[in-house]
């Protein structure tokens, strides 16, 4: 491998700076807090949970028992109510997502467009973000109450059926749905608006001189330039759905029955209110592993598409 | 340790003297965790009196009451001394007892059985005794019995349909049949007739605790213990034919309850008692009378009674405090539950409306004046259902996986309650999930 002079110099910059460490070792030192803070807060308890879902873990009996093999692998896998946990959270998954999806990036495109309160839009669409979904959860359980809330107050006002937002086990999953997307559409509108207004102009210019429909252009430019971004929003606001404990937490408890119980919050009783660490813990392994081989198909290629344009570049 | 010995010799010594306040300088520590609400505020006052009389310092930790068992739960395991004195729900006695999580205190009672004497039998029962040993003392009863709108049921309009209707007087409901009858009956549309006069909004027939909460089990414990049942047989296992027909009875009754029934709690039923959206509760919690005598001042007319539920049954519980094993100062801890559960602060928790669970102070003449009325208007009933449940105790508090039951047994009964699965299924799904939790048959003690 050739260096230039540039990066000579700058590894002299760096051996000064390192006080006669090599660079190798000055960038082991630079990752060392990072790696450490991994691996106290991340690393071993993953390794905990991992050894407790291989052993017997009744806490309120006071102690991690003996270990039992795959026994409560074999448990959790015939257990109905994980099952049902993780349909829920799949539905709740793909519908928010979806919805968010479309409703943040029709908000990008409405605000990439407006000519005037732009700046004022922008900063109150932060406004859901900015609160914590137990206190904003808390509001919106007042908003679904169907003696006391606005929603029904509306709705009965217009002569429509009032429902039982978070009584009706038909409804209720949707009804945190609406919140989840009330919550999160934002974050994706100003990521996709931050996308579009960093989009190049010259292909779009060169495009209308040609005479491209606008359909044409959205279909042929703006999406494929904009798809890493809203990839990513995509990732992450997955992988956020995935996890949702809190909103349940705050409006339904996982009700009414199980009609709102995501994984999360199974886990979560699994755990804390059964004390079971053992099935806790084997259900957040399987979680993980879930997680993580869906996060690497997900991944893969726009970490590709990055590193070929870093390339380019 | 040393330290709380010489602490507690220090009291020994100076435990009569009136001028102690003065010469403490090294109080002993204790740290109670207890509910947020519930007239915790009202017992900082005691707290005071009793770090004044002993020189000690009690930190409260107040906990949500939905995070509180698992908070206690995590230091007990923990053994981290975090708590010296716990509070516990009726469920949990029997699971903090046999982990060896709190201390026993029957040694401590030896000399004071009057004090336990005093809490009534059937609540001693349910709270306080375990396995031949006292493990506390309880500072709050929410034993449960009914409230009713009265003027309702003795207005001579509606006595009249009434009879007509069902072919017998209209009264306070002795049986759970006449109350569906009496919930049907008063379940009218705005614009319908009561006591003669046009509704100005929709009234209800009954209020009911089915939201995804621990409620909707102590409401169902009140038929289910009145037919002669119980949540566990002594085979340790639920009776799932017996938990099928009250929850099917349970489902009647969801027709007459307003649609909010699936998400509130006993704070929303009271709200919709004093909005006037209902004539009378299932088995309720009777520590909310001061709250459900409101419903006179906000319904023009009404008039609230505190019945006893029909069959003479229903859920009994109190707040237990115990003293956590893990406890540096145990002594001084236990001295503080004698304190709190003990008929002096009682008496003053009581005048101050909180719902004492000493003898005593229920049957304290000066509580059944009509001034007291609407503070301490339950206590005659409260002592009717403490007579009427004597002899009883229920299984679910003798086994040590009661807690962890206890706060299960909402989700089959609330998935039924909404219509999510039926009845058999959810007694089904019970049995199951407490056989999961247990292991098998729940060991059941004597």
């Amino acid at each position: 491998m050739s260096s230039t002079p540039a990066s000579s110099g700058l590894a002299a910059t760096s051996k000064t700076k390192g006080a006669g460490l090599s660079d190798r070792w000055f960038s082991v030192l630079l990752i060392t807090p990072a790696m450490l803070i991994t691996l106290i807060f991340a690393i071993l308890p993953l390794a905990q949970a991992l050894d407790v879902s291989f052993r017997m873990g009744d806490l309120s009996r006071g102690k991690i028992g003996d270990y039992v093999g795959l026994e409560n692998y074999r448990v959790v896998f015939a257990d109905s109510t994980f099952w049902q946990a993780g349909w829920v959270t799949l539905k709740f998954t793909v519908v928010a997502v979806g919805l968010q999806m479309l409703l943040g990036v029709g908000i990008a495109f409405l605000l990439h467009g407006a000519t005037f309160a732009k700046g004022l839009t922008r900063s109150l669409l932060i406004l859901p973000l900015a609160t914590s979904a137990a206190v904003t959860g808390l509001f919106w359980r007042y908003l679904y109450d169907t003696q006391f809330g606005v929603m029904n107050w509306i709705l009965g006002s217009l002569g429509l059926p009032e429902p039982n937002w978070l009584g009706d086990y038909t409804i209720a999953l949707w009804s945190v749905v609406l919140f989840d997307i009330w919550q999160w559409t934002p974050f994706v509108a100003l990521i996709a608006l931050a996308g579009l207004q960093a989009l190049p102009k010259e292909p779009f210019e060169a495009a209308e001189l040609d005479g491209a429909s606008r359909w044409r252009i959205l279909t042929t430019l703006t999406f494929p330039l904009l798809k890493p971004v809203l990839f990513l929003v995509l990732v992450l606001r997955t992988i956020d759905c995935v996890r949702l404990y809190d909103a349940v937490a705050v409006l339904t408890r996982g009700g009414p029955g199980t009609a709102t119980e995501t994984m999360t919050f199974y886990l979560y009783r699994t755990g804390l209110k059964l004390f079971r660490m053992d099935y806790a813990s084997t259900m957040a392994v399987f979680f993980l592993y879930v997680m993580l081989v869906a996060a690497v198909f997900a991944l893969t290629p726009l970490l590709k598409q990055f590193t070929d344009r870093a390339k380019e570049a | 340790m040393k330290k709380s010995l010489a602490s507690a010799s220090v009291l020994a010594l100076l435990s009569s003297g009136g001028a102690f306040a003065q010469e403490c300088t090294d109080p002993v520590q204790i740290t109670w965790s207890t509910i947020a609400g519930f007239y915790t505020d009202a017992m900082a006052g005691f707290v005071k009196s009793f770090e004044d009389e002993n020189c000690a310092k009690v930190t409260v930790v107040n906990i949500d009451n939905s995070q509180l068992y698992n908070k206690q739960v995590i230091e007990m395991v923990g053994q981290t001394g975090a708590y010296d004195v716990v509070t516990l729900e009726t469920a949990e006695k029997a699971e903090f007892a046999e982990n060896g999580f709190i201390l026993p205190m029957t040694e401590f009672f030896k000399d004071q059985k009057a004090i336990i004497e005093d809490v009534s039998p059937t609540l001693r029962a349910m709270t306080v005794e375990y396995k031949g040993d006292v493990w506390g003392l309880p500072y709050y009863t929410y034993s449960s019995g009914m409230f009713v709108r009265q003027d309702l049921l003795d207005d001579s309009t509606e006595q009249a349909a009434f009879v007509a209707k069902y072919g017998y007087d209209l009264a306070a409901p002795t049986t759970w049949e006449q109350h569906r009858d009496i919930a049907e009956f008063f379940t009218r549309k705005q614009g319908d007739m009561l006591k003669g006069q046009p509704l100005d909004k929709d009234l209800f027939g009954v209020g009911l605790m089915a939201g995804p909460f621990p409620e909707i089990q102590d409401e169902l414990s009140a038929p289910l213990w009145g037919m002669g049942s119980d949540w566990l047989n002594a085979e340790g296992q639920v009776p799932v034919d017996d938990v099928e027909k009250v929850l099917n009875g349970y489902l009647e009754l969801m027709k007459f309850a307003p649609p909010a029934a699936l998400t509130v709690t006993y704070d929303g039923v009271m709200n919709q008692m004093k909005d006037c959206q209902i004539a009378m509760t299932h088995g309720f919690f009777l520590d909310q009378w001061p709250n459900a005598v409101k419903t006179e001042e906000n319904c023009p007319g009404a008039k609230m009674a505190a019945i006893e539920a029909p069959m003479k049954k229903a859920y009994v519980g109190g707040f237990l405090l115990a003293v956590s094993s893990s406890s540096a100062n145990p002594d001084m801890a236990m001295k503080f539950v004698a304190h709190i559960g003990g008929p002096v602060i009682q008496q003053q928790f009581a005048e101050m409306g909180g719902a004492s669970t000493l003898t005593s102070v229920l049957t304290n003449p000066m509580f059944a004046t009509p001034e007291k009325r609407t503070t301490n208007g339950q206590y005659a009933t409260l002592n009717q259902v403490f007579s009427s449940m004597a002899g009883f105790s229920s299984n679910l508090f003798k086994t040590p996986f009661g807690a962890k039951i206890y706060n299960t047994m909402q989700i089959p009964l609330q998935s039924a309650a909404s219509g999510q699965i039926t009845a058999r299924q959810a007694a089904e799904q019970l049995a199951a999930d407490v056989e999961k939790i247990c292991g098998g048959p729940c060991p059941i003690a004597n």
